[in-house]
């Protein structure tokens, strides 16, 4: 594949205090535009990776590269601030940004109507839905206009069928904006069902234990057989990673 | 409507599906990285299938949400302010035909209708309305003085914890400490002058709201500080646009405490403390009452004292504190 690195990480470890080594030599290397999924067992260190990616966390040893600009970040919990609409609060984030007040306005709905969600402008967050708040919370992460996005278990929340509907539109913004996404999951499906590439992490100290390329990523859907069956072959070696924990 | 939506989108499905599978065997080229055929990919993406997941995105967002549900006026007043009212007007009715029936000394147990004349006489004489405006324009001032010197303190300990471990307890404990504790000192520094109320009121009612400013920011969910943060809040901005905010349910909760705390101290400041210049309260008409032995007297201050509490309460704090609560969607009770 083409493109720069817009991501890069060199043989990365992470402890917090004096406990056990959580993430131990990971190398990855993630190109501009890439949509990379981050797959692994609870646990294993994949939000503490995220965390190092986004510059919430300082890393023991080893060095992350990413672009100048930074990363938006956006979590399994939507964390919208409860007293703003959710206009209000996809606003906050141009604020934040330095987005003169004239501007913002338009920017916030032009966002929201990005995920289908012009109609609920005038909504707080206890007005919405779990999956519309999430799609909120992809506006707000949106209007941050970082290059790269970094998603914590984003829909875990989710029941399957608006979850289902939430991949097709991260897709289509995905595809629409260019972003660098690392979109992190303990969900097999869900990373054979979205990324152009897969990283499974091991648990103990997280390592990269394995990874797969997608060659051909439009029209899939949850139940195509091609997800199916790269699901198989990655649980097979996720199996195979816990197994060697029981000795 | 939404039901149609889905439906529509099970028959279109398959064919669909077909579609893609076969353009994508057409053009095996296709490769996403490269960026002219993405934006290609992305252009034939948004026309057909968007305007699908569009509908189908709006469908379910219509069936996982409540539609508003307005609040029914007759519906409040039956099942909150109806029940007091009639509660109150049986327990003046019992009151009342106890006394016809035991007839007892009016000096120990007068009539409702004796208090009612006490309260009518106390109006005509202009002493009730001297005393109220009094009373109500010492509280007011003295809790806005709470208020004033309180929230900067409040915030102060609520970000800077080692300060509030070391006075946070303290605080707590003047919390518990009755205000008419501090009359005595407060006539010894003050003499019998408005400075010895004030200073009686604000110690009364600056805990209260030190501590709700501090639970309240204590009580702010860490993941809407890592939020602003990656916003890229600074410490002033996510105190402002963030912390502050998140924190009001708190602070509302302690500005409402403090006023009950006020009020009450200026009472027991105004009962125990009358003479020198300090001005004709209901406090003062109270142990004015039980000098003259008027029980009638006694009572209808009372009475004033709990209704002007009441009100400030039922038309200040109350609609402030359900507006909060309701546009974060924390009210029970299903009203929306
Ligand atoms: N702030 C922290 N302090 C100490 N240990 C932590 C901290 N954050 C995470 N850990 C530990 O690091 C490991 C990986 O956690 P995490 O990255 O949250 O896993 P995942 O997101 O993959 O479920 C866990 O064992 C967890 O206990
Ligand atoms: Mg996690």
């Amino acid at each position: 594949m083409s493109g720069q690195a817009a991501i890069r990480i060199e043989q990365l470890g992470k402890r917090f205090g004096a406990g056990p080594l959580v993430l131990d030599d990971v190398n990855l290397s993630i190109e501009s535009g890439e949509f990379v999924c981050l797959l692994g067992a609870s646990g294993c260190g994949k939000s503490t990776l995220l965390n190092l990616i986004a510059g919430l966390d300082r890393p023991t040893t080893g060095a992350i590269d990413v672009p100048a600009e930074g990363a938006a970040v956006m979590f399994q919990e939507s964390a919208l601030m409860p007293w703003l609409t959710a206009r209000q609060n996809v606003e906050l984030a141009l604020r934040l940004r330095g987005v003169a007040r004239t501007a913002r306005r338009a920017e916030a709905l032009e966002l929201l109507d990005t995920v289908n969600l012009a109609d609920a402008a005038e909504k707080r967050p206890h007005e919405l839905s779990g999956g519309m708040r999430q799609r909120v919370a992809l506006a707000r992460a949106l209007a941050q206009d970082r290059p790269v996005l970094l998603m914590d278990e984003p829909f875990a929340a989710l029941d399957a069928i608006t979850r289902d509907l939430l991949h097709e539109e991260l897709e289509r913004v995905w595809r629409r904006t260019g972003r660098t996404i690392v979109f992190v999951t303990h969900n097999v499906r869900e990373a054979a069902r979205l990324g152009q590439r897969v990283v499974l992490l091991s648990s103990r100290p997280g390592r990269v234990a394995g990874e797969w390329r997608i060659a051909e990523t439009s029209g899939r859907r949850i139940e195509s057989p091609e997800v199916a069956a790269l699901s198989i072959e990655i649980t097979e070696q996720l199996r195979k990673e816990i197994r060697r924990n029981a000795a | 409507m939404p039901h149609d939506d889905i439906a529509g989108r099970g028959t279109q499905d398959p064919t669909a599906g077909r579609v893609a599978t076969k353009e994508r065997t057409e053009t095996p080229a296709a490769d996403p990285a490269s960026s002219g055929l993405d934006t290609l990919a992305g252009a034939r993406y948004s026309t057909n299938e968007a305007d699908d997941l569009r509908s189908l995105e709006a469908g379910l967002d219509r069936l996982q949400t409540d539609d508003a549900r307005g609040t029914n006026a007759w519906r409040t007043f039956t099942t909150s302010v109806l029940p007091p009212i009639i509660f109150v007007v049986v327990l003046i009715a019992a009151w009342q035909v106890y006394v016809w029936i035991v007839q007892p000394r009016p000096d120990i147990v007068p009539s409702p209708i004796s208090v009612v004349t006490a309260i009518s006489d106390a109006w005509q004489s202009d002493r009730l309305q001297t005393a109220v405006l009094t009373s109500l324009e010492r509280g007011v001032f003295g809790f806005l003085i709470a208020v004033v010197v309180g929230t900067p303190l409040g915030l102060l300990l609520a970000e800077v914890k080692p300060l509030r471990r070391a006075i946070g307890p303290i605080i707590s404990g003047l919390q518990v400490l009755p205000s008419v504790a501090w009359v005595p000192a407060a006539i010894l520094w003050f003499g019998l002058t408005d400075a010895t109320v004030y200073f009686v009121v604000l110690m009364g009612a600056t805990p209260s709201i030190i501590n709700g400013l501090i639970s309240g920011v204590e009580q702010v969910p860490p993941q809407l500080r890592r939020v602003g943060t990656v916003l890229g809040a600074g410490p002033a901005r996510l105190a402002t646009l963030v912390v502050l905010p998140a924190a009001l349910p708190g602070y509302v909760a302690g500005l409402k405490q403090g006023w009950a705390f006020s009020w009450r101290s200026l009472m027991a400041a105004e009962i125990i403390a009358t003479g020198g210049t300090i001005g004709f309260g209901l406090g003062s008409m109270l142990d004015q009452s039980r000098e003259l032995a008027d029980l009638a007297g006694v009572l209808a201050t009372i009475l004033v004292i709990l209704a002007i509490g009441i009100l400030i309460e039922l038309v200040f704090f109350a609609p402030l504190e359900r507006r909060m609560l309701r546009r974060r969607g924390l009210l029970q009770g299903g009203t929306k």
